[in-house]
């Protein structure tokens, strides 16, 4: 239970170590750079926002290289990123290749011009094919489609938007120029909507033909090719080709890149490092010889931190207790087996300043809960395995996502627990195969009891558990007051809902009523019960009497009081609210018998087998993913709400330590 | 000459039959109404995850958890339909009862049928609300899951009634 201890470092070294120093404190990604808006007149900033902006340029120009490059060479299918994490490279093997960074850029530039050649040249290419296209029609035609005749002729290339034969087209011509006999008309293509034709008459009759073409719908094509159609197309199909070619030679290009690939990412990351330094750089307070940096670090690593940045920087560090006031960052540190809730936790909000780590408290109840609600020995089996695999044999994974893993783990031995409990395995699959395919009865009796026999002893459990859940969160409250040294809000906050609720959970089960519906096995004598009452009392007027207590008008007081009992029936619809336990794990074990039933319908033999099998494997797949989705969803509102609500505000900021915040390789540093 | 309504009836059918049908409506209705509610929820949450998807396929993961969120109700009506048959005999046994007892079955199902239909919707409509919350920050993903879980919590707590008035019946006199 740690939200570890904040200090303020403040760092005075001498300009000529400025670069050395903040490279230092990027690597260890300790410290959250924080700092003060003001200083001394002598101290200035210097603009780095060009430098900046050009090395985030370059970090993105090296990214998309590499997309090029995958476009074109596709990688070695290797692990999904997610399991197989960044390549780790020492810090020598880091200044190695930082040195190459700047050339590896100007290839990375290159690589994106090959690119745009690419596609200037697949764009020239279907523009040429939409040329050649368009001359089909002409194919047929030996002369310039400029043609426009000779010194006695007069030629007509285009077409018509109809289909028509050549013999329409001279009747049409007949018609419309009676007097005119020497026209004549040859059609080069037709097609549905479109002849395309060639008409050559004197050339002392060109106006009238033109007038009466014109007048049959002739029009003159709109890109008539100077050389005869079918060597323009020869021409065009060369240029494709030499297109074609280009793009082809910019591909291989490209692809003799392909060694490079780890190297442009390299660079990648390290251009986005730079801007990062950059960043602090432009934020930093300068004299003429030195530089001041401030932030915040957590406490245990600040003495080394001090002795490094001494030893080997020869910088001037002070390490500070922070000021009343101060906006910390939060960062939280727990063991093996709370530190995988974190994520939880943060997912609600990180605890404010004075709030303790619920991790530590929270983590025992997530596990119990979630097992509960999934309840399913072999479920938690299959989780465990898959987790544990992927966590052993994956070392690499990013450390969140390998917290995740290790919930899941342990939230998968839990289920098995419980599975166990209530002799639950697939369901009954144990059963109904025995029955099925061997003609025997073999039943894995429950170590505890089968939740479908005595839904109502379940039930009684969840709200036991629920209590337990609740009566933690008050007394973490109960820690917090007490920390604080509010005795008084510990008692009126705390003491007396411990009493109200507590003795009204006692006297209930002293009550024949209670006892009888519930069909107990035990009932707490009428004693108990009258002791319990008066407990029950105190803390009522406790609670009215101090719910109100910031009022200074007595009537407002006692009214503010009798609405902080009517909290009461918060408590119970809290209690009611773990009755979720019964009904996701009742909903697990049901669907599964569901999808064993289904499958047992056919009977035994090798059709009835391969018939279970697969809906044993589509049946259970699908439940153990809904109710993983149900399990987990459940525990957290459980958490949240009914847990987090007693005691829990949150609202602190997260530390975002200054760090190489890269995307594909880890820098370790050598110790 | 006067007619005997009850007798007229009872010449048509056997209402002491009639008690494993009502049972089975109730069974069906669970089923139905559940899973009626979670289609129309899950249809409504999947066009939102779609949309968000469009734009950031990245944030698949989330939505498709929230997508899921009103898809439950469904499960729980089968889950009531199911248990509902193992106790009336329909999957084996007898299913012989008095009219009194499948009456009692069908009013053990309506919570979860009723409950089941309205919650998926009203749920969907949270969980719409959450996918776009999530779209916009998705840090807040944690506290975007628990708007529409709250709304669960009734049709939790409809399975619940359901279940326990579905046991107890087979123990009552009647």
């Amino acid at each position: 239970m740690a939200v570890l201890e904040m200090k303020r470092i403040e760092i005075c070294a001498l300009k000529n170590q400025r670069k050395k120093i903040l490279e230092f404190l990027q690597r260890q990604g300790a410290v959250e750079i924080n700092i003060p808006e003001t200083a001394e007149e002598l101290f200035g900033k210097t603009d780095t926002t060009s430098a900046r902006l050009a090395f985030e340029k370059s970090s993105q120009t090296t990214a998309s290289a590499v997309t090029v490059l995958d476009g074109i060479v596709p990688p070695e299918k290797g692990l999904p990123k997610m399991l197989a994490g960044r390549q780790a490279i020492t810090a020598e093997q880091y200044e190695k290749t930082a040195q190459e960074a700047s050339s590896l850029s100007k290839k990375a530039a290159h690589i994106l011009l090959l690119d745009k050649k690419i596609a200037d040249s697949q764009a020239e290419v279907l523009r040429l094919e939409a040329q050649i296209e368009a001359l089909n029609p002409w194919l047929g035609l030996d002369v310039s489609m400029r043609t426009k005749g000779t010194q006695s002729t007069s030629v007509f290339i285009g077409t018509f938007p109809e289909a028509l034969t050549e013999g329409q087209l001279k009747e049409r011509l007949a018609a419309a120029l009676p007097e005119i006999s020497c026209v004549e008309a040859e059609v080069v293509s037709t097609q549905a909507q479109q002849t395309c034709v060639f008409v050559v008459c004197y050339g002392e009759y060109g106006m009238q033909v033109e007038n009466a073409l014109r007048s049959m719908g002739f029009t003159y094509p709109a890109t008539p090719s100077k050389l005869p159609p079918p060597q323009r197309v020869e021409e065009l199909q060369k240029r494709i080709e030499t297109a074609k070619k280009e793009e082809a030679a910019a591909q291989e290009e490209i692809a003799s890149y392909k060694d490079l690939r780890q190297d442009l990412l390299f660079a990648s990351d390290y251009y986005a490092m730079r801007a990062d330094k950059y960043q602090v750089l432009g934020e930093l307070w300068q004299s003429p010889r030195t530089f001041f940096v401030s932030g915040y670090i957590p406490a245990e690593d600040s003495a080394a931190l001090q002795r490094r940045l001494e030893e080997e920087y020869h910088a001037f560090v002070e390490i500070q207790t922070p000021e009343e006031g101060e906006d910390l960052p939060v960062k939280l540190k727990n063991g093996f087996f709370a530190a995988p809730v974190e994520g939880v936790v943060e997912g609600y909000s990180l605890p404010a300043k004075g709030e303790v780590d619920p991790s530590a408290v929270m983590c025992v109840f997530y596990y119990v809960l979630f097992g509960m609600m999934l309840s399913d020995a072999a479920y938690g089996i299959l989780i465990a395995l898959g987790c544990g695999i992927v966590l052993l044999k994956f070392k690499n994974i990013e450390e969140s996502l390998r917290k995740s893993l290790r919930m899941f783990f342990f939230c998968g031995i839990s289920t098995t627990f419980w599975g166990v409990m209530f002799g639950s395995y697939f369901g009954d699959a144990i059963p109904v195969i025995a029955r099925t395919f061997f003609g025997t009865e073999i039943t894995i009796p429950a170590l505890w009891f089968v939740p479908l026999d005595n839904p109502m002893k379940l039930m009684l459990f969840s709200f036991l558990l629920g209590i337990i859940h609740l009566f933690t969160g008050l007394a973490v409250q109960l820690y917090q007051l007490v920390k604080r040294k509010k005795y008084a809000d510990a008692l009126y906050d705390v003491g007396f809902w411990y009493f109200l609720v507590g003795g009204l959970i006692i006297f209930l089960l002293s009550t024949d009523m209670f006892h009888n519906m519930m069909s107990l096995s035990f009932q707490f004598p009428a004693i108990v019960g009258n002791i319990a009452v008066v407990f029950a009392a105190i803390g009522a007027v406790g609670i009215i009497a101090t719910s109100g207590r910031e009022s200074r008008n007595p009537g407002k007081r006692i009214l503010k009081g009798l609405y902080g009992l009517y909290n009461v029936s918060g408590y119970l619809s809290d209690i009611l609210s773990y009755s979720r336990l019964l009904a996701l794990g009742l909903a697990t074990g049901v669907i599964a018998t569901v999808f064993n039933q289904m499958g047992s319908m056919l009977g035994g033999g090798v059709v009835g087998g391969i018939f279970f099998t697969l809906v044993f494997v589509i049946g259970h797949g699908m439940n153990l993913a809904i109710n993983l989705l149900g399990a987990y969803v459940h525990t957290n509102r459980l958490q949240y709400v009914e847990f987090f609500g007693k005691f829990y505000e949150g609202g602190g900021r997260k530390f975002q330590p200054f760090a190489a915040k890269t995307k594909y390789f880890k820098i370790t540093e050598e110790k | 000459m006067s007619i005997d309504l009850s007798s007229m009836a009872d010449m048509i059918f056997d209402w002491n039959k009639m008690g494993i049908v009502f049972a089975l409506l109730g069974a069906v209705l669970a089923a139905l109404l559940g899973g009626i509610g979670s289609a129309i929820g899950v249809g409504m949450t999947g066009q939102a995850a779609a949309g968000v998807v469009t734009e950031d396929p990245g944030k698949f993961g989330k939505v498709l958890v929230l997508q899921l969120l009103p898809g439950t109700q469904g499960i729980y009506g089968l889950l009531i339909g199911f248990i509902t048959l193992t106790q009336i005999g329909i999957l084996g046994g007898n299913p012989e009862m008095s009219l009194a007892k499948g009456l009692l079955y069908l009013a053990a199902c309506l919570p979860m049928a009723i409950v089941g239909l309205i919650s998926a919707k009203w749920q969907a409509k949270a969980s719409v609300s959450s996918i776009s919350l999530v779209a916009k920050k998705p840090d807040q993903f944690g506290k975007a899951m628990i708007f529409p879980a709250m709304v669960e919590t009734y049709a939790v707590l409809a399975l619940l009634i359901s279940i326990l008035s579905i046991f107890s019946i087979a123990g009552l006199p009647v």
